[in-house]
């Protein structure tokens, strides 16, 4: 039998271009027959191509039983394969690790290094808490073993284990400092280990105290740029901690800025010293002025650099990484940061705008929010992209080019949707921020919101990302900001209503909408609240009108339908009232064809699935038809309109003035004492059911049929009639006639003051209710929270005074001019809410805390921060060191009992081993005999490899996506054919020599 | 727990990656966004999750590491650096196919390199050492020549991809 090796399998797939699938299928196929041979020799060369699959997805959990044998193989190659496999595919869980762990022992004890070799570094892949138990006596001592080589990797092998299984420190830890101590230890012995503290390090730093004075020496002395990096950033954890530390780092730190050649060496001991604090050593007898000196200058140059993006990268990172602690060193970088907002890179941009958004203040905040507007105005949106997708260009890639570093040409590219809505949501972030303690003019900003709309991304279709939830909430995050202001900033309702007119009106949608209509409905649905609830401030009623009855409407989600319908009656209301003003003929004609219009509008969604929007255009419809009775029998001379229109409808929409109210002000509303919830209403309500069924039939006297028709016939107008009372007699008066035809149950003047008697003692107890009378008992309940609150009127509160001195908004916007409008001052209503404690708001900033909190609960789109993404999904690549945190090292009378634990552990084995080899014979004994049978028996038979789908596209795509570039590169190589070195020019970063190799 | 992911993750997470990498032109620095398969739970933000993304292009590959936001990004670039020099040693003036083919020095590079997500040597000279030594006396080794690699060819890329980010998940 001939079987494919390793390069036959990869170049037949080569030759199957196009059926890659079916060719793989069909060599998996023989691997499985291949790695059950007896010859040594074709079971790893099997494993080998197995291996080389798993790399395009497909599975080889199966055959985890052959890697064991592969693994116990004699030859070292052959072994290797053997480890390599279980490197990649054995996990904790996998079953036969069992078996695995008395070839792991012998191995470990090989007088071959690079056998040794093999399961030092395949088990930090496979490690079990009792694996780590048992394996740990044979681990320990090669800890002193002669080859530097194997006791670097001993290190970091235990390190593993004790992730896993922290007791392996007890008897370790001794051993690993003794090796980071000996100054007469292999070089590369003391980095692997300061590699291995500096991790151990950052997850319980006080135990690492004492090793200061040793990871100074070697900071100082080490000539590994690897190791100093490690040891500065282990040393910005420990100074927080050891204060006197600050002073010892300042000099050897600073003499490295100055002295090294190595950039990374240099930015990690600028981010160290900022990061450990050493910048707040002052009292330590530090020159702080000096050293941040030389620190941000060094940053800031990183950032001007030109031609290297990476500095600029990292340089951000770090400023983003003190903008909290220390914001006004980072704030004085303005310019600069600023600039990068606009840098072609999206990771640099990014960090451009996480730094933003933390170093806002009212001063910037405008210049930075146009910048960024700009930015989404003037790059064209994402389109759908194939990839580049030229798959034909293929043949053209030189595999066998040299590896250099690439050199493409820089495109510019369009805004990623996912960068967008960054965008969108770091502006919705900092602009509300502290109630909108930055904003100074808020014209500007409901400008600024408006054009947003237009900038929203489309609809992502990326399933995979999970921020599904996120995306969705832009555009309502933009409407409640658009809601919030408008409610909030009275002197701006004007402006704020005219802009929300110019969201809602038809004719003009189409410049404010981005082109793909995504996020529509929930703008506009804010929109039309706005148009209705201050019609007043509408500039053309009847266009708006015009505009929401529009058939497009229909189409919308039913929430926006239902603002809608509930908007379209008071605009109306309000159109009726200055009608009547000037009552004249054409007035009424105008009114009487708009009433016709809405009502036909109603008429067709009366029947809408939804029952929310039907229930809201049911009611409204038979309203305005009364209305286009009392209309259309009005008389042409009559002085005015029907009073229906210019009283009773208005009436049903004014009232006082919605207010923000805080979301927990409810949960302050005091609760009655008398307030008892577990009496039943009415004791009678079986009775009143049941009777109810007989109500068609039988008619008026009946006592409990009038308390049943009461309760549910006639609430409607007693409850409109005690939102107005001075108007109320006049309704009744007027409309006396039509309430007939409207509810069918005529009331007498007795029964209505009886109930109002009923009503006035069923609303005695209800908090929410608060009558129009002059005194009632709810009346205490508000005297009371307005005692316990102090004085509850907020709009008298002036809450943020933003008087800014004009000199002081020049200074740090020089690029813009200074503002020539007059400014306005705007009062910002905070909501309304009965805690004393958090109403307590003075004129001061700090002060507006508070409310601020409340608002993001008001906003009911929660900010990106706190919707937690797909938050059950953990993060996989991610090493669990939680076991280590509840482990002390200094105890080191534990040792002693670990070291019994272990010795009676190891009797045990011994004994165990015999046993189990023995069983272990047998089983391999069996399993050969089965499988020797099994495969008689399944000649011919399918056996398909299980294949991880996606297959087909991956193996294609990244080939096409080198290849333009490749072209370009080729057509270089081919010139120099094998005599390009790796020093090639470049940029300085890209090419330089890496700054450790040099020891 | 633990930091193995299974077949099918890896693949969704190289194919993100891959996305990622490559729409990004030359002049771009060398660190990428995380990609919405690693995108942080909002909820926790421990330091072992893998927070940064490292990557060089050479060539027709790339290498990319993903790493915790304890290493130093600029470090990470020269371990790259590193890493591929010594596959120069290994393989005379290496490229795409020699790593295809010889993929199992590939690893063995990267183990001398890195033990259980910890960086044990960035010495080029013992590293080229440790893997000389577990391979035997092979000395200096193309794996294809010239000539042969005429009939070759097509479709390649992937495989390249596939042990770099490879690379990544083991380094943790």
């Amino acid at each position: 039998m001939f079987e494919k090796s390793l390069v036959d399998l990869i170049r037949g797939m080569r030759g199957h271009k196009g059926r890659e699938a079916e060719y793989i299928q069909s060599a998996i196929k023989e691997c499985r027959t291949e790695i059950r041979s007896q010859d040594m020799d074709v079971k790893a060369t099997a494993l080998l191509k197995l291996i080389y699959l798993e790399m395009f997805g497909y599975d080889m959990t199966w055959a985890a039983f052959n890697i064991l044998e592969v693994m116990s193989a004699a030859k070292h190659m052959q072994k290797r394969v053997g480890y390599l496999a279980a490197v990649q595919t054995f996990r904790p869980d996998t079953e036969v690790l069992m078996l695995a762990e008395n070839l792991l022992k012998k191995d470990l004890t090989s007088p071959s290094i690079p056998t040794l070799s093999l399961p030092l570094i395949t088990l930090p892949h496979l490690v079990t808490s009792s694996l780590a138990l048992s394996i740990l006596p044979d681990l320990l001592p090669r800890l002193t073993h002669s080859q530097p080589a194997v006791r670097k990797k001993t290190i970091t092998t235990l390190y593993r284990l004790a992730l896993v299984y922290p007791e392996t420190l007890i008897v370790a830890w001794p051993k690993i400092k003794d090796r980071l101590l000996d100054e007469n230890e292999d070089s590369s012995v003391t980095a692997a280990t300061v590699n291995v503290v500096c991790e151990l390090g950052w997850r319980r730093p006080r135990d690492f105290l004492p090793l200061a004075p040793r990871l100074f020496e070697l900071l100082i002395e080490g000539g590994n740029n690897w190791m100093a990096i490690k040891i500065i950033k282990l040393f910005a954890v420990l100074t927080p901690l050891e204060p006197r530390l600050v002073k010892k780092l300042v000099r050897p730190l600073t003499n490295l800025i100055q002295s090294t050649t190595a950039m990374s060496l240099l930015y990690e001991c600028v981010s160290g010293i900022i990061q450990g604090g050493i910048l707040d050593g002052a009292d330590a007898g530090v020159n702080v002025e000096e050293v941040a000196d030389l620190c941000i200058s060094k940053l800031r140059g990183m950032i001007l650099l030109e031609g290297d993006p990476n500095l600029k990268y990292v340089a951000l990172l770090a400023f983003n990484k003190i903008v909290t602690t220390h914001p006004a060193l980072v704030a004085m970088q303005q310019d600069v940061i600023l600039r990068c907002l606009d840098d072609p890179d999206v990771s640099i941009r990014l960090q451009a705008l996480e730094l933003a958004t933390g170093m806002v203040s009212s001063d910037n905040l405008q210049s930075v929010v146009d910048r960024l507007m700009k930015q989404l105005a003037n790059a064209p949106p994402e389109k759908s992209t194939f990839l580049n997708g030229s798959v034909e260009d293929q043949d053209n890639t030189d595999l066998e080019q040299k590896l250099v570093p690439d050199k493409r040409g820089s495109e510019a590219s369009p805004l990623p949707n996912e960068y967008r809505h960054e965008i969108i949501s770091k502006i919705l972030d900092m602009c509300p921020a502290d109630t909108y303690a930055n904003i100074t003019d808020f014209e500007w900003y409901i400008e600024t919101l408006v054009k947003l709309i237009r900038q929203l991304p489309g609809k992502t279709n990326d399933t995979l990302t999970g921020r599904h939830d996120r995306t969705l909430n832009l555009p309502a995050r933009i409407g409640s900001q658009l809601l919030d202001v408008t409610v909030r900033v009275k002197e701006l309702r004007p402006e704020a209503v005219r802009a929300a007119e110019r969201l809602a009106t038809m004719s003009s949608r189409g410049m404010y909408f981005a082109s793909h209509g995504y996020g529509q409905a929930e703008i506009l649905e804010v929109a039309a609240w706005l148009c209705g609830e201050y019609a007043v401030h509408l500039s053309s009623p009847y266009e708006v009108i015009n505009s929401l009855v529009h058939d497009q409407t229909k189409d919308f989600a039913s929430s926006t339908i239902g603002t809608i319908v509930q908007a379209i009656p008071k605009v109306f209301a309000s159109i009726t009232k200055s009608a009547n003003q000037e009552w004249n003929a054409s007035r009424k004609g105008t009114l009487e064809l708009m009433l016709g219009r809405i009502t036909s509008f109603l008429d067709t969604l009366s029947a809408h699935p939804n029952l929310e929007v039907q229930e809201r255009s049911v009611e409204f419809l038979e309203l305005l038809k009364l209305g286009s009775e009392a209309l259309s029998a009005a008389t042409i001379d009559a002085p005015e309109a029907p009073l229906l229109l210019i009283h009773a409808l208005p009436a049903l929409f004014e009232g006082s003035d919605l207010n923000p109210v805080s979301s927990a002000a409810q949960k302050k509303v005091p609760i009655p004492e008398d307030l008892d919830l577990d009496t039943p209403l009415n004791p009678n309500l079986d009775t009143i059911l049941r009777s109810s069924q007989l109500i068609d039939e039988e008619e008026g006297d009946d006592e409990q049929t009038t308390a049943f028709n009461k309760f549910y016939f006639e609430r409607e107008i007693t409850a409109l009639a005690s939102i107005r009372p001075t108007t109320r007699s006049q309704y009744v008066e007027a409309d006396n006639d039509e309430a007939v035809s409207y509810q069918g149950i005529p009331d007498s003047p007795q029964t209505q003051a009886r109930k109002k008697a009923e009503r006035a003692a069923r609303n005695r107890d209800d908090p929410f209710y608060i009558p129009g009378g002059a005194h009632t008992p709810s009346d205490e309940i508000a005297s009371v929270i307005g005692k316990q609150a102090g004085d509850l009127d907020v709009d008298s509160i002036p809450i943020v005074d933003l008087n800014i001195d004009p000199s002081q908004l020049q200074h740090g916007q020089s690029t813009e001019k200074p503002k020539k409008k007059p400014k306005r001052k705007f009062m910002i209503a905070a909501d309304e809410t009965l805690d004393p404690t958090s109403d307590q708001l003075s004129s001061s900033f700090s002060d507006t805390r508070a409310p601020r909190s409340l608002t993001r609960n008001l906003s009911n789109t929660a900010p990106s921060s706190s919707v937690p993404a797909t938050g059950n999904r953990r993060n996989f690549l991610s090493v669990d060191s939680s076991n280590l945190g509840a482990f002390s090292l200094s105890d080191q009378e534990q040792s002693g009992t670990l070291q019994l634990d272990i010795d009676r552990r190891l009797a045990e084995e011994a004994e165990m081993a015999a046993a189990l080899k023995e069983v272990e014979r047998k089983r391999l004994e069996l399993a050969r005999q089965e499988e020797e049978a099994r495969t008689h028996v399944a000649e011919g038979v399918d056996e398909e490899g299980i294949v991880v789908k996606r297959k087909k596209k991956k193996s294609k795509k990244p080939a096409g996506d080198e290849t333009t570039e490749q072209s370009l590169v080729d057509t270089l190589k081919k010139k120099k054919k094998k005599k390009v070195k790796k020093s090639e020019g470049g940029d300085p970063v890209q090419d330089s020599q890496p700054d450790f190799t040099e020891q | 727990m633990q930091a193995a992911i299974d077949t099918a993750t890896q693949q969704t997470l190289l194919r993100q990656i891959f996305d990622l990498v490559s729409a990004r032109p030359s002049s771009a620095c060398n660190f990428l966004p995380l990609p919405p398969l690693l995108a942080p739970a909002a909820t926790s933000s421990s330091p072992d999750a893998p927070t940064q993304i490292t990557y060089r292009h050479y060539a027709t590959l790339y290498f990319i590491l993903i790493s915790t936001s304890t290493e130093s990004p600029l470090a990470l670039l020269d371990f790259i650096q590193v890493f591929v020099e010594a596959l120069d040693r290994l393989f005379e003036n290496v490229c795409e196919l020699d790593l295809i083919f010889g993929f199992e020095t590939l690893h063995a590079v990267l183990g001398e390199m890195v033990v259980g997500g910890v960086v044990i040597e960035t010495g080029l000279e013992k590293i080229v050492a440790g893997v000389k030594e577990s391979e035997g006396v092979k000395g200096k080794r193309k794996a294809v020549n010239a000539s042969s690699s005429a009939s070759l060819g097509k479709s390649s890329g992937f495989a390249g991809l596939g042990w770099a980010t490879g690379t990544g998940s083991s380094w943790r």
